[in-house]
């Protein structure tokens, strides 16, 4: 479990953080969220110990990151997002280094140095130089070097930027795999990165926390409207508007159709729009040839999101 | 048991350190560079003076090491720096002392190995001539504080650094600071500018009168306790600083 607590630091006058707050259970993945330079590396570095906030705590597992910092960092497997590999020594001595580095020794050793090769793809260039290595196994074999303890804690920054898609779905199958048994923050500023991996996200921005939740939360949050797509055989005008007359629905916008009509119906959240569009349409006999609800992507979210998170600034 | 895994943790960076100095080229031109130039200046005193003794060799190691130590050392954290294996150190259980330690007793080692490659020197006088054993030794030993103390300053001064050129040029500055101070005509001439400034100075900075002792086989305390406190300063203050980058 990790709990953030009105972080804040600055660098120089350059104000990184402002009162940054979240908590992570034990077992679940966090997608951290932001556009480049909102954050999410400083928070990360706060949260491994390699950087101290101006104020605020961070507590893992309840263990202050400040006081006790070598605890924490037992506990904590990160990948940074330089990721850190000595050019210089192939993959198995680095891992072995790194290990040793982490307290492991003897057969335990060469056993997580196998589960980690395995895990992450890395038997074919096991005897390479790190140095020669393409920037997918320059990635994995960091990915590696934070899972060599077998960490309950994992802090990933940027696990896949650079990488071409095949390796990213690699990366994401291997989070995945890992769902469940560790608690994981992985940070991204790749909207499309999280929903595959994980539901909850944090969302920061300009170093200030503009959400959190599970993504459905947040698009209803910060959409105000449910979205429905209908489409009927029926006379477009008829159908346009008995929607118009339903209560629950407050906005509606004719679409293009190549039979019939399709419209993109909007509504309260707490209303069943689906329900009331289903029950009009059997009372009037249209047949549907469509009607579903359309989740808001992250992308529109995040960009309401943001928007909304200027505007306050602006007032305040 | 925390000290022994801390211990433990030292070794580690101290074999990845070591070794890394052997993985590239630049340690065997380090190496070859630093026997030719002593033993050349060895041999050219021993062909125009016709004196068989290491004077020449030992007498030149303080300026010479204010050039070779800083650039053994400066690679010890600027590299780290540059590559991002620094945030991966700091990130290790184990306390910033520990892979400094491990990190400046890697150098400590490649400097001793280098030096140990000069010993051929005594055994070729003491086939030549009748050497005085007790003045080799301690010698030796002087030669091994010397480095150590350059080996201080240079690891701090890599600590300081992003970039390795920027930590060798430091740690030359600093090295030869110590160097100057001990100077006698310097320590005059700053005592005519302060009195008693120059010679408080080279008391206990400069490094000549501490290490002259040495090479005329006397092993004071005084002068044990300069090199290692002196170089234990500079390790501390390399600790410190990494600490500090923190906030
Ligand atoms: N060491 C540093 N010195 C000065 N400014 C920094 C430093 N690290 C980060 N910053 C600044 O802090 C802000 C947040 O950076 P960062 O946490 O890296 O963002 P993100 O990881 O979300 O892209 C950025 O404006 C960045 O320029
Ligand atoms: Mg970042």
């Amino acid at each position: 479990m990790i709990e953030v607590r009105g972080l804040s630091k600055s660098f120089g006058t350059m104000k990184a953080l402002d009162d940054v707050s979240f908590r992570i259970n034990r077992g679940e993945i966090l997608g951290f969220l932001g556009p480049n330079g909102a954050g999410k590396s400083t928070t990360m570095k706060i949260i491994t110990t390699f950087l101290a906030p101006d104020s605020g705590a961070v507590t893992v597992d309840g263990i202050d990151v400040l006081e006790r910092p070598l605890e924490v960092r037992r506990r904590i497997g990160y990948l940074p997002e330089n990721v850190p590999l000595y050019l210089d020594m192939n993959i198995h001595e680095y891992l072995t280094f790194v290990g040793r580095a982490r307290g492991l020794e003897g057969a335990r050793l060469r056993e997580r140095l196998d589960w980690c090769v395995e895990a992450c793809g890395l038997r074919t260039e096991y005897r390479k130089n790190i140095g020669e290595l393409s920037k997918g196994y320059k990635q994995r074999t960091g990915l590696a070097q934070a899972l060599i303890h077998d960490p309950d804690i994992l802090i990933l920054d940027e696990p896949t930027s650079g990488l071409d898609p095949l390796q990213i779905l690699g990366i994401r199958d291997l989070i995945k795999s890992l769902a469940g048994h560790k608690t994981i923050i992985f940070s991204t500023h790749i909207l499309q990165e999280v929903s595959p991996v994980t539901d909850r996200v944090v969302i920061i921005n300009e170093g200030s926390i503009i959400a959190d939740g599970t993504v459905a939360d947040l698009s209803r949050g910060a959409m105000g409207t449910n979205r429905v797509f209908i489409g009927a055989r029926a006379e477009a005008g008829a159908v346009e508007a008995a929607l118009r007359s339903l209560p629950v629905v407050t906005e509606l916008k004719p679409l293009r159709a190549t039979e019939g009509c399709r419209f993109e119906a909007r509504g309260p959240f707490s209303d069943d729009l689906v329900g009331s569009i289903e029950r009009l349409a059997r009372e009037r006999g249209w047949q549907l040839t469509e009607l579903h609800e359309a989740p808001y992507s992250l992308e529109d979210t995040f960009i309401a999101l943001t928007r909304r998170a200027r505007g306050l600034k602006e007032v305040a | 048991m925390h000290n022994d895994l801390n211990m433990r943790g030292s070794l580690t960076i101290f074999r990845r350190e070591f070794a890394a100095y052997f993985n590239s080229p630049i340690a065997y031109i380090f190496i070859i560079a630093f026997l030719v130039l002593n033993a050349g200046l060895f041999m050219t005193g021993f062909f125009l003076s016709g004196a068989a003794d290491l004077r020449g060799f030992f007498g030149n190691l303080p300026f010479f090491l204010i050039f070779f130590i800083p650039a053994v050392s400066m690679r010890l954290w600027a590299e780290d720096k540059r590559l991002g294996t620094f945030e991966l150190l700091m990130t290790l259980p184990m306390r910033t002392a520990d892979v400094m330690l491990g990190k400046y007793l890697a150098a400590l080692a490649f400097y001793l190995v280098a030096l140990a490659g000069t010993l051929t020197l005594p055994i070729m006088v003491g086939a030549l001539g009748n050497p005085d054993g007790g003045a080799i030794f301690s010698s030796y030993l002087g030669a091994a504080l010397l480095g150590a103390l350059y080996l201080g300053i240079g690891t701090f001064t890599s600590g300081l650094m992003r970039d390795q050129i920027s930590a060798v040029i430091l740690g030359i500055m600093a090295c030869f600071l110590l160097f100057v101070l001990g100077i006698p005509a310097v320590a005059a001439t700053i005592d005519g500018w302060v009195p008693g400034l120059g010679s408080l100075l080279q008391n206990y900075l400069g490094l000549s009168s501490h290490y002259e002792m040495m090479l005329r086989g006397v092993v004071g305390a005084a002068d044990l306790a300069y090199f290692l406190g002196l170089t234990a300063v500079f390790l501390v203050l390399n600790a410190l600083w990494l600490e500090g980058r923190k906030f």
